[in-house]
């Protein structure tokens, strides 16, 4: 078992009354597994995701990842967790600006404190495995939706997640970009990385191995 | 990591031109201004600071009190030297330091003005004015000898050795050169370039042990462990026992390191002096800095939107808090280092108008490497209190809500800091504005003061040489030549008194009055050739009454003083001669613009005389009128040059201070205003930026350019409206007190509250409008799509 979400609520107080964006979510996601979120828009699909990357909390329940307690963790300690085994793909890709696809790729080993002769290998070996080595130099602007996606895929998956977090990966590329991305996040499920994606889209969605949905904070089903 | 932010400091700096540009001029004449102000204060404070016996070393200075005011001066009777030797053996050394006077050296066929005064032999002991050449305690101990600094002595003997050779002062005594001194620093209040010993006034006569003459000045340096409280104590009694015309007179050290920052005296109290200046214009430096780092941090919270995304993604991909907060604060220290380097290239190009402007000459290669290295800090402090809000701002962003997509802020004006901030540079720039027009005003008064006398074509020259025994003859030829229409020599310039007493009696003088009375002498014509204006009586005139070399012509004030309501033919006691009042003439400008007017009594031709006057002849040209006096001169003084001063020059001259402080003051308004309205300029660039969807559905909806730009703009008006309720009085507050210290002065008009205000929100206005015009006239369907 990799992460158990047990009774999860999780409100916001608005006008004297509380507002639920988190029902009472119930989840086990072993090892190894991509699981789809999907739902209609506010049902809660995005903030599921954020409490399993506990860039968020909730109100009540408990969240145990990898046999820790999340819930009962220090806010430091939760940081470490997250930071050491999740990996973070955003809709709107998230690179820096200012930094090139080789500074972008290299930026979280730093935080590690990588030294710098693996950090080189690294970020090789990660240009290479998503053959984006000729790109390597260039500025996110210069690169097409994709390219971005593919370098933040690979940000995400360069300091070796246990479980990698994509919040409507697809989201801002066309048909033929998605795809890609979706084959990648298939093959990297193959070499054994537990995905879940948030997503509108029941053909990404088949790509997983379990679909939840979602409506009104509520798990509907799966 | 450091390479890595470093990279990102500067390409954000390149991708923000504008921002970065208003960041930096703003920080770079912040830091300029800073620097030079820092000379300055570093000159200031190291003046006379290089006297190893500093500590031990006192000024002998005097109290009284006249009228229940205490007055406090630093001349002592020449005798008073003589008697601390003696009788105090805590007393190591004394050197008495007679006035400056500038004296003609002739060597051969070089004849050279220069000034300079006698000391005791002491004197190069107590104080370090390194010798070159010549024995420290024997220097100044024979007679016929004098100490030259170096400068004169290569002017005289050029790259000759000087010591032991001859040169002819005052066209009269023959002395031999004893030493050569180092030349003066710029940072001491000590003006001499040569030095004689007492012994010389001596022999000229000019030394007298008379306790009521308290001419000159005393130095003293104590014995090493001396205690000060107990000496103090038994030298209050000094005049007791030996001044017998003014036996309560306290005489008391004190310090000589605080004679030049707090030298000046009040009701018998150290009541600041130069280090007010010092600190006010040091706290304004400080303000104008400040007011760089807010500018740096309203623009660097404004564009945090921008930055809300990079510290939501660092945070996910595992950056701590303390790693951001240093990343920040690299940023501010980055763009502070930059500005370090243009404020340097700015102080280099500007340090001589800034010498100009205060006077010294500041230099940047004779500062102690300390110096540099709190300039470093400085940089490193500035980027540190720039970055330190922006920093722990930013890096306080939860990552799920920045990177949710739209990051929006809780309130679209988001008020509380940035509006504080604002309100505090326009608080400060409205002070200065009001500072600067009120100060403009006080001079301009004093300026236009009527003086009282005629400055014009009024020329004075001082006796030298073999002038005073050919005086009539020069006074004669001056007049029949034509050049000058009236002439009268007199013991000073007209545009300072010199010469004071309380020791003038008169019918029904009170016994405890110690008023003080100015004494001018002249000759004759005094009214005429001065343009006084004669209220009774008349002018004095030797011819017609030879007796008017024992008149007196009193002021206004004088008459009022003594009671005379008919002056004329009334009788005034004064060194031991009684002085028959002929004329009364309206109240003049004796000393100070600013000050008021004091009695004055103008003795007749009985008198010791210094300057003669002349009214020129307005017929012909001054140049025409110059060259004839240098010839009259010339002829009746030939070893002399020519050298004259115009009145209403040296007039205009006391005015130099205050217009120095006027000019400092408007030039930190000018700064501060620049500075306020590059902040604002960024602030309402930027606010325009954010608020671009609400302005489109506003003009979707029906709104006229005018309602948007009025819309915009009334939120910084507000701003500035409440910095102007806050810095109104207190600009009324500090200016008050700066007026306290003028007699004469101007009363604070209401209107210059209400002119700086609506100047500082015209400024406002004007700085804003531009981006909230531009924001309001474009179209709006653009600003729709784009959000």
């Amino acid at each position: 078992m990799l992460l158990q979400l047990n009774n999860i609520f999780k409100w916001v107080q608005q006008g004297g009354e509380r507002v639920f964006l988190l029902k009472d979510i119930n989840l086990d996601v072993s090892e190894g597994e991509f699981i789809s979120i999907m739902g209609p828009s506010g049902s809660g699909k995005s903030t599921l995701l954020n409490v399993l990357g506990m860039l968020d909390g909730f109100n009540e329940g408990s969240y145990t990842f990898m046999q820790e307690p999340v819930h009962s963790l220090k806010e430091k300690h939760r940081s470490e967790l997250y930071k050491r085994y999740i990996g973070f793909v955003f809709q709107a890709y998230h690179l820096i600006d200012e930094l090139t696809v080789y500074e972008n790729l290299e930026m979280p080993l730093l935080y590690k404190k990588v030294k710098s002769g693996e950090r080189k290998a690294l970020v090789a070996d990660m240009l290479d495995r998503f053959h984006i080595v000729g790109k390597k130099d260039l500025f996110p602007s210069q690169l097409s939706g994709g390219q971005q996606q593919l370098v933040g895929v690979a940000r995400a998956l360069i300091g070796n997640p246990k479980l990698l977090l994509a919040d409507e990966p697809t989201g801002n590329l066309n048909s033929q970009q998605g795809e890609e991305i979706m084959e990648l996040f298939q093959q990297l499920n193959n070499e054994g990385v537990t995905i879940i994606q948030v997503t509108h889209s029941e053909k990404n969605a088949a790509y997983g191995s379990r679909t939840i949905h979602l409506l009104d904070g509520r798990k509907i089903s799966g | 990591m450091f390479r890595n932010h470093i990279k990102i400091a500067y390409r954000n700096l390149l991708k923000n031109k504008s921002f970065s540009i208003l960041n930096i001029t703003g920080l770079s004449v912040g830091l300029c201004v800073t620097t030079l102000i820092a000379l300055w204060i570093n000159f200031e404070l190291g003046f006379d600071g290089f006297h190893e016996n500093e500590k031990n070393l006192y000024q002998v200075n005097n109290q009284y009190e006249v009228e229940g005011e205490i007055d406090t001066w630093n001349s002592t009777p020449k005798v008073m030297a003589t008697v601390l030797k003696a009788d105090y053996p805590e007393i190591s050394r004394v050197s008495r330091y007679f006035f400056e006077t500038p004296f003609l050296f002739t060597k051969n066929e070089k004849r050279i003005k220069a000034t300079g005064t006698a000391v005791d032999a002491d004197f190069l002991s107590m104080f370090r004015f390194p010798l070159i050449e010549g024995n420290v305690k024997t220097a100044l101990s024979e007679v016929n000898t004098v100490v030259l600094t170096e400068k004169l002595a290569k002017t005289l003997f050029g790259e000759k050795d000087a010591i032991g050779q001859t040169l002819t002062i005052d066209n009269s005594e023959l002395l031999t050169v004893s030493g050569v001194l180092k030349n003066l620093p710029d940072n001491t209040m000590f003006n001499f370039e040569y030095l004689l010993p007492w012994s010389y006034l001596e022999q000229k006569g000019w030394n007298d042990d008379n306790w009521s003459n308290n001419s000159i000045v005393t130095y003293v340096q104590l014995k090493d462990g001396t205690n000060f409280g107990a000496f103090s104590e038994k030298l209050a009694s000094l005049r007791e026992r030996y001044d017998r015309s003014s036996p309560d007179i306290h005489t008391f050290l004190y310090p000589f390191g605080r004679i030049h920052l707090h030298g000046k005296f009040e009701n018998g109290r150290e009541a600041g002096g130069r280090i007010d200046t010092i600190r006010l214009f040091g706290i304004i430096a400080g303000i104008l800095l400040l007011i760089a780092c807010i500018n740096f941090m309203n623009l660097s919270t404004a564009q945090s939107e921008k930055r809300a995304r990079e510290v939501g993604v660092r945070k996910v991909v595992g950056a701590k808090k303390g790693t951001l907060i240093a990343q920040f604060m690299g940023e501010s220290i980055f763009i502070a280092t930059i500005s370090a380097v243009i404020a340097s290239g700015l102080v280099w190009a500007g340090l001589p108008y800034f010498n100009e402007l205060v006077g010294r000459p500041l230099s940047l290669l004779t500062l102690p490497p300390a110096f540099w290295w709190g300039a470093a800090g400085t940089v490193v402090l500035t980027g540190i209190l720039a970055g330190s809000y922006p920093a722990m701002y930013l890096s306080a962003f939860r990552p799920s809500a920045v990177l949710k997509g739209h990051f929006k802020k809780k309130s679209k004006n988001d008020v509380s800091p940035r509006s504080v901030l604002v309100i505090f540079q326009f608080g400060m720039a409205i002070i200065l504005i009001t500072a600067t027009v009120i100060v403009q005003q006080q001079i301009k008064k004093a300026q236009t003061r009527n003086s009282g006398y005629s400055k014009n074509n009024l020329l004075y020259t001082h006796m030298e040489g073999d002038m005073e025994q050919h005086y009539t003859l020069i006074k004669d030829e001056l007049l029949r030549s034509g050049a000058a229409i009236s002439v009268t020599k007199t013991n000073a310039p007209i545009i300072e008194s010199q010469s004071n007493t309380w020791g003038m009696l008169w019918d029904g003088k009170a016994q405890d009055d110690h008023t003080i009375v100015h004494r001018m002498m002249a000759d004759e014509a005094i009214i005429r050739t001065m343009g006084l204006e004669l209220m009774e009586g008349r002018d004095f005139d030797l011819r017609e009454y030879p007796s008017d070399s024992s008149a007196a012509i009193i002021n206004q004030s004088a008459a009022r003083l003594m009671g005379f309501e008919d002056p004329i033919g009334k009788t005034i006691n004064d060194r031991n001669r009684d002085w028959h009042v002929i004329g009364l003439v309206k109240d003049f400008v004796l000393d100070s613009p600013y000050q008021k007017i004091e009695p004055l009594v103008i003795q007749g031709a009985d008198g010791w005389f210094d300057v003669i006057n002349m009214k020129l002849n307005t017929d012909r040209s001054t140049r025409e009128n110059l060259t004839m006096i240098e010839v009259i001169l010339k002829k009746y003084n030939p070893e002399y040059p020519f050298q004259y001063q115009f009145v209403d020059r040296a007039y205009a001259q006391k005015f130099e201070d205050q217009q120095r402080i006027g000019k400092i003051a408007s030039a930190f308004t000018l700064l501060t205003v620049l500075i306020s309205c590059l902040g604002l300029f960024g602030l309402a660039s930027y606010m325009a930026e954010n608020r671009t969807k609400e302005i489109g559905i506003r003009k979707v909806l029906g709104a006229t350019v005018g309602n948007i730009t009025t819309l915009l703009t009334t939120q910084f008006m507000k701003l500035v409206a409440i910095s102007f309720v806050i810095g109104a009085p207190i600009s009324w507050y500090f200016m008050s007190n700066w007026l306290e210290g003028f007699a004469y002065r101007v009363t604070i008009a209401w209107w210059v509250f209400p002119l700086s205000g609506i100047l500082a929100m015209g400024i406002a206005m004007v700085t804003i409008s531009f981006q909230a015009i531009k924001a309001a006239v474009a179209d709006p369907t653009n600003s729709l799509k784009t959000e």
